[in-house]
């Protein structure tokens, strides 16, 4: 890639990055601009990527080579698409029903066997090798045990919550605001992790290199909100004369 | 006096708070402090281990599932991975379900197959992006060649020196995804568990607490979680990276939240009681 195309590289990502931004200060037409092209260039580089990766290998090539089964699943997959037009949206039934019925067939089993059955085993297992536990792992697994029968109880709606089972559900909600804050924790290090990102490579793009594009565009933007402001409030000045 | 005070400065702009965390996090990228990160999760030395104990040659399957969005936690873990693989002379094969995440796969492995002397097709093949997971899923359980033919540049990989010997899963010693969705859940439902095939993962900090269940029943072998997890992984591979660099940035903008919330309740308190 040419030196001339990195630097407009830097210039776009460092603009798109500040246009978002700016809205966290104020809803702005640069930021409508950012948003706008941000799902157009997501849709665009979806097609072409369903279109070289998919579209052409797997249906194009081998109907050109005679393969014609291919076809089948094609037009499948197309009448989904009759769901646009309400007339004939009923042919759509027949690919959703493949979907469904694959989908539900291989789900289903996996489903219950991975979140179900190997999670109860998860549990009661260790019971089953206390003597070479040390006195932490067989606590430790306890404490799961009984945070999971207290949170199925809280769950439980078909018996009134009321006397020894209300104060199980009880500490059943205190193992759930243990897990969301957890949650919340991570999210929290998660949202700060991204804005890390971006900030990096604002300072990035700020370098030399790419002809202090963050500093140009920031400046701008500031100047943009300066100048809205004055207008804005002479503006409102006129309408109260 | 001082409670219309504090009544005041608890009604601040919250734009205030926004420039407060920007400049947080700006500083330490601007000046490194170097705040030192000391632990490192079990989980993610279990996949360190993982990869670890596997002798050179082995197969290797990476999902790498992520797009730009969570490229700031995701792609430093990713690159940790790949350069321990490579470190270890592992044979490595790259898939992926995320149509946008083709372009982040070819940047990484331009980079660090050069670090590596690690050539295309050799040591490594990166195969297209491919829609409906579970379909590529079933299908690679028996022969992976019904599924993927060509690599991303379209040339055939039965032929490749990478894929000799590899035809299903039981050909492949270990698959890691790296994923801000819930494909690795898909890994172990439908691939990890059905098929015995260690699987381990890196997830965004967001979705690292669903995985306890995962990690507790030996389900999933590893768990790297968020930017923290890349930069335990980085300090495990002894090469720091992104995810070292953006400790020092967590680190403070964990000490203003806390701050934050530390003065916001005492003047609540103060408000109330006096």
């Amino acid at each position: 890639m040419s030196e001339t195309w990195i630097i407009i590289g830097g210039w776009l990502a460092a603009g798109l990055t500040i246009f978002l931004f700016s809205f966290l200060y104020k809803d702005n037409p640069f930021f409508k601009i950012a948003e706008h092209l941000y799902l157009g260039a997501g849709m665009g580089w979806l097609f072409q990527v369903s279109v070289t990766n998919v579209w052409i290998p797997k249906i194009w090539e081998p109907v050109s080579k005679g393969e014609l089964l291919v076809i089948i699943p094609s037009i499948m997959g197309l009448s989904l698409l009759t769901q646009f037009i309400p007339k004939i949206s009923w042919i759509s039934r027949y690919g959703f029903t493949f979907m469904m019925g694959y989908g539900s067939g291989l789900a289903i089993p996996a489903g219950l066997s991975t979140d179900f059955m190997s999670q109860i085993e998860g549990t009661i297992k260790p019971f089953s090798l206390l003597a070479s536990m040390s006195p932490f792992a067989i606590f430790n697994s306890a404490l799961i045990a009984f945070g999971a029968i207290c949170v199925l109880f809280y769950f439980f709606f078909s018996v009134e919550h009321k006397g020894h089972l209300k104060k199980v559900s009880n500490v059943g909600i205190y193992f759930l605001m243990i897990y969301f804050g957890a949650a919340f924790g991570n999210t929290v290090m998660a949202r700060f992790s991204l804005l890390y990102g971006r900030f990096d490579d604002l300072y990035t793009f700020s370098g030399a290199k790419y002809l202090y594009a963050t500093q140009f565009i920031l400046t701008g933007m500031v100047i943009y909100f300066l100048v809205y402001a004055l207008f804005a409030g002479r503006s409102k000045n006129a309408i109260k004369a | 006096m001082l409670k219309e005070q504090l009544q005041k400065f608890s009604r601040i702009d919250r734009r205030w708070i926004f420039l407060l965390l920007a400049i947080t996090l700006l500083v330490p990228i601007i000046k490194p402090i170097g705040l030192p990160n000391k632990t490192i999760a079990e989980a993610t030395s279990r996949v360190y281990g993982n990869i670890e104990k596997l002798p050179a040659g082995s197969f290797v399957l990476f999902s790498l599932d992520y797009d730009p969005s969570t490229r700031p936690e995701l792609h430093p873990m990713a690159t940790a991975l790949v350069r321990h693989a490579f470190s270890r002379n592992l044979r490595v094969g790259v898939v992926t379900y995320i149509a946008g995440s083709t372009g982040l796969i070819e940047e990484l492995f331009a980079r660090v197959s050069k670090e590596y002397n690690k050539s295309d097709g050799k040591d490594y093949v990166i195969l297209p992006y491919m829609p409906n997971i579970l379909a590529v899923m079933t299908q690679m359980s028996s022969d992976l060649y019904g599924i993927y033919t060509k690599d991303r540049n379209g040339i055939d990989v039965r032929g490749m020196p990478v894929m000799k010997g590899v035809k299903n899963y039981k050909d492949m010693s270990l698959i890691v995804c790296v994923t801000g969705t819930a494909i690795l859940d898909y890994w172990v439902a439908f691939v990890g568990d059905k098929y015995s095939v260690p699987v381990a993962g890196g997830v965004t900090a967001i979705s690292q607490p669903g995985y306890g269940p995962y990690l507790q029943t030996n389900q999933l072998k590893g768990l790297i979680g968020g930017m923290k997890g890349a930069a335990e992984y980085e300090s495990l591979i002894k090469q720091p990276g992104k995810g070292t660099s953006g400790i020092d940035a967590l680190n403070l903008a964990h000490l203003l939240v806390l701050a934050l919330i530390l003065t916001s309740n005492i003047i609540l308190l103060i408000i109330k009681y006096l």
